[in-house]
């Protein structure tokens, strides 16, 4: 292995543009994979690779340098992996070499793109925006620099309406410091929490002693003798502060993408297939810089998340190296901190608000959102004091399992997500043995084919809900499904991952458009509206009160089933047919206290929620 | 919170343990914010987070981390801290058995 490490090596088997965690991950897992191959990094990063989420607990002191390490010190020489620092400027794919800056070419047999993420930063045009105090946080130099000046601040004004500003604010208050937190929108994080949640998230943040400015931005920084004393926002107001945090996002570098000399499709991110390929053959994207295919919407973004990049970082090394990949990307997964909350999101739970059935639950001051088709779980929210087994939320999405044993557990937060899968497992075990078959899944894309196909890809971009189609091929339920799945092995059924069933989607009544939906939310959401408002929730009386489809837990109000009746085949009748439209109490009567229901609610069974259609 | 053992009902057991693929999926999940560590009542080395995922699955054991290992008495600290809800306890444990099974 001796020639693994000279130093003048001008090409190499797999060569890899950036030491992200990513890049690493891959260069480390291809050693594993392939010990004869040279592999290089090329980074213009003058540090080892770090655990870029811990910089936050590292900027207020809590770690110290060694601890970011991701790996020890000099994995990458004990490992034979080469690193050259040097900016790669241009891919010649056709030839497959690229250039260093300088006029250096350098050869692969495969290449990986690792290149991450720039921070989107403040407009160009902001006044102010060179005064000195004013940080964009993205690298370690950043918070470097924000570490050393921590304890000359006073007061700070943090810029953004992310996940990332939400944990530089909880950073700034452990300091002591007086934060003014300005977000552009009026909620918080709105592609990912509906408005309860972002409201509950905002709450939190300001009971911890944050300011926080909704719809407010930035329009100038004013400096005295070159440093921050103030920004000037839209709403008229001097906020005086000696430090200006930018969190204002990121975008993904897609400049090698554009230098090269095949065409290479990037749109926010460099597109990817399933296996990570570029649309250049023997280019590879992973990372924050690779755009993914969501398996259940069909869109492409990139993940900018840590456990993102480490599995697509693993999974393009068994790529790269002809080996068979042992994970799949599956649905999107997000878990954080946010203040003193734990915040999830797996799959997606708020789009097809039209063709899914929403949960919803706010009891025990935290709150969770579910999304379900049939009995399949689509999307789940959730946001409390304590954060759920996610990972086995994130599997129970992908394998399609049933949640109808489950559901309620899911929707209180007590899901123990141990005992589920060790049951299953047995379940699953006493399947194959009596039947003497071996379970078959089916593949995560054939899995999410279903749920993709119901609406078409334009009309998603602008993030409108198309109009609902039903899917091709999922005639109802035929009865002898039904009373199949009614007989004593119904428990066995449930348990057994492998079970698929069509999944059907109708459009309930009264869902007329994405507002109109959301104003069903909000509707069935009326019962606790007051004790919402009591906490400081403002309650938006704007929009119209609509019956929908969308239940809400029994823990906080019972909706009133118009009509009586269930056919025999109980709640799987109500799963094949579009959800029954309810009628909600306190919609017509929104300033009623709801005790009355709350008892209701507790003498009601679980299917009451779900009321088969009339024959 | 000592999880082993009999539940408020004093029937209901807790299952301990995870499956080592679940175990590697924490580990990958891990953003190394040492928060668990910082957490627990029961380390007195000088561990840092990379070390101990790296070593919680396979190859070999250094002696901080076996000493780390035995001295976890479970008692769950660490889980509630972690901002991605990963079961420190449950990687702890799967450490503790490789411990005993190479001596």
């Amino acid at each position: 292995m001796t020639e693994l490490v000279a130093k003048n090596i001008d090409s190499a088997d797999l060569v890899i543009i950036g030491n992200g965690i990513a890049g690493l991950t891959a260069a480390v897992e291809a050693r594993r994979l392939a010990p004869d191959s040279r592999i290089v990094i090329i980074t213009e990063q003058s540090h080892p690779t770090i655990n870029t989420p811990a910089l936050k607990q590292f900027a207020i002191g809590k770690l110290n340098h060694e601890q970011l390490l991701t790996y020890p010190a000099g994995t990458e020489q004990a490992r034979f992996i080469h690193v050259i620092n040097a900016r790669a400027e241009e891919i010649h794919a056709q030839d497959r070499y690229i250039t260093l800056k300088g006029g250096r070419g350098f050869g692969y047999s495969e290449l990986l793109i690792a290149t991450g993420s720039a921070p989107t930063g403040l407009p160009p045009t902001l006044p102010g925006r060179d005064f000195d105090g004013v940080l964009t946080l993205h690298r370690l130099y950043d918070y470097l620099d924000l570490r050393r000046r921590l304890a000359e601040v006073e007061e700070a004004v943090v810029i953004g309406g992310g996940a990332h500003a939400i944990e530089t604010v909880m950073g700034l208050l452990y300091w002591g410091i007086r934060v003014h937190w300005l977000i552009r929108g009026d909620t918080f994080l709105p592609r990912m929490l509906d408005r309860p949640a972002s409201e509950m998230v905002l709450d939190s943040i300001e009971r911890a002693g944050a300011l926080v400015y909704t719809e407010t931005e930035a329009l100038g920084i004013v400096g005295r003798v070159g440093m921050v004393a103030g920004v000037v926002t839209n709403q008229q107001q001097l906020l005086p502060c000696q430090l200006v945090l930018v969190c204002t996002g990121t975008t993904a570098v897609t400049s090698l993408a554009r230098h090269c000399d095949l065409k290479m499709k990037h749109k926010q991110g460099i597109l990817v297939d399933e296996q990570l390929r570029t649309s250049v053959p023997h280019i590879y994207a992973a990372g924050d810089v690779a755009a993914i295919k969501d398996p259940q919407t069909g869109l492409y973004a990139p993940r900018a998340q840590w456990y993102a990049a480490v599995s697509q970082g693993r999974m393009v090394a068994s790529l790269m190296t002809s080996s068979s990949p042992t994970e799949e990307l599956g649905v999107p997964w997000h878990a954080t901190r946010l203040g003193n909350l734990s915040m999830l999101t797996v799959g997606n739970v708020l789009q097809w608000q039209d063709t899914t059935t929403t949960l919803a639950d706010s009891s025990r001051s935290s709150y969770r959102r579910m999304a379900v088709i049939d009995d399949r779980l689509v999307g789940y929210l959730s946001l409390g004091p304590s954060q759920p087994d996610g990972l086995a939320i994130k599997c129970i999405i992908e394998e399609g399992l049933s949640i109808r044993d489950i559901k309620k557990s899911l929707l209180k937060g007590t899901f123990d997500a141990r005992s589920y899968l060790s049951r299953r497992r047995t379940h699953s075990a006493q399947r194959m043995v009596t039947t003497g078959k071996l379970p078959v899944a089916d593949g995560l894309e054939k899995r999410m084919q279903a749920i993709r196909n119901r609406s078409p890809q334009a009309s998603r971009q602008d993030e409108q809900l198309p109009v609902t189609r039903a899917l091709p091929g999922t005639d109802p339920l035929l009865r002898a499904d039904i009373i199949e799945r009614n007989t004593d092995e119904d428990l066995q059924l449930f348990a057994n991952p492998f079970v698929t069933a069509p999944i059907e989607l109708h459009r309930s009544r009264g869902q007329q458009d994405n507002a109109s939906t959301d104003a069903g939310m909000r509707a069935t959401m009326g019962a606790n509206a007051n004790r919402l408002a009591e906490r400081g929730f403002a309650a938006d009386d704007k929009r119209p009160l609509t019956p929908s489809h969308i239940i809400e837990s029994t823990l906080l109000k019972a909706p009133r089933v118009t009509r009586t009746g269930r056919s025999p085949s109980g709640s799987l009748w109500s799963y094949s047919r579009p959800l029954p439209s309810v009628n909600v109490n306190s919609v017509e009567t929104p300033g009623t206290p709801a005790g009355n229901d709350v008892l209701d609610t507790n003498r009601r069974g679980r299917k009451s929620q779900f009321m088969a259609p009339s024959a | 919170m000592f999880r082993a053992g009999l539940s408020k009902h004093g029937k209901k057991t807790v299952t301990l343990h995870k499956t080592g693929p679940q175990v590697a999926q924490e580990l990958v999940a891990c953003i190394g914010c040492n928060e668990c560590l910082l957490a627990c009542p029961a380390l007195d080395e000088a561990i840092t987070i990379d070390v101990l995922n790296r070593e919680t699955l396979s190859g070999p054991i250094s002696t901080p981390v076996a000493h780390f290992a035995r001295s976890c008495f479970q008692c769950g600290a660490c889980v509630a801290p972690c901002p991605v809800g990963l079961s420190r306890e449950a990687m702890m444990m799967w450490l503790k058995v490789r411990l005993l099974r190479t001596g």
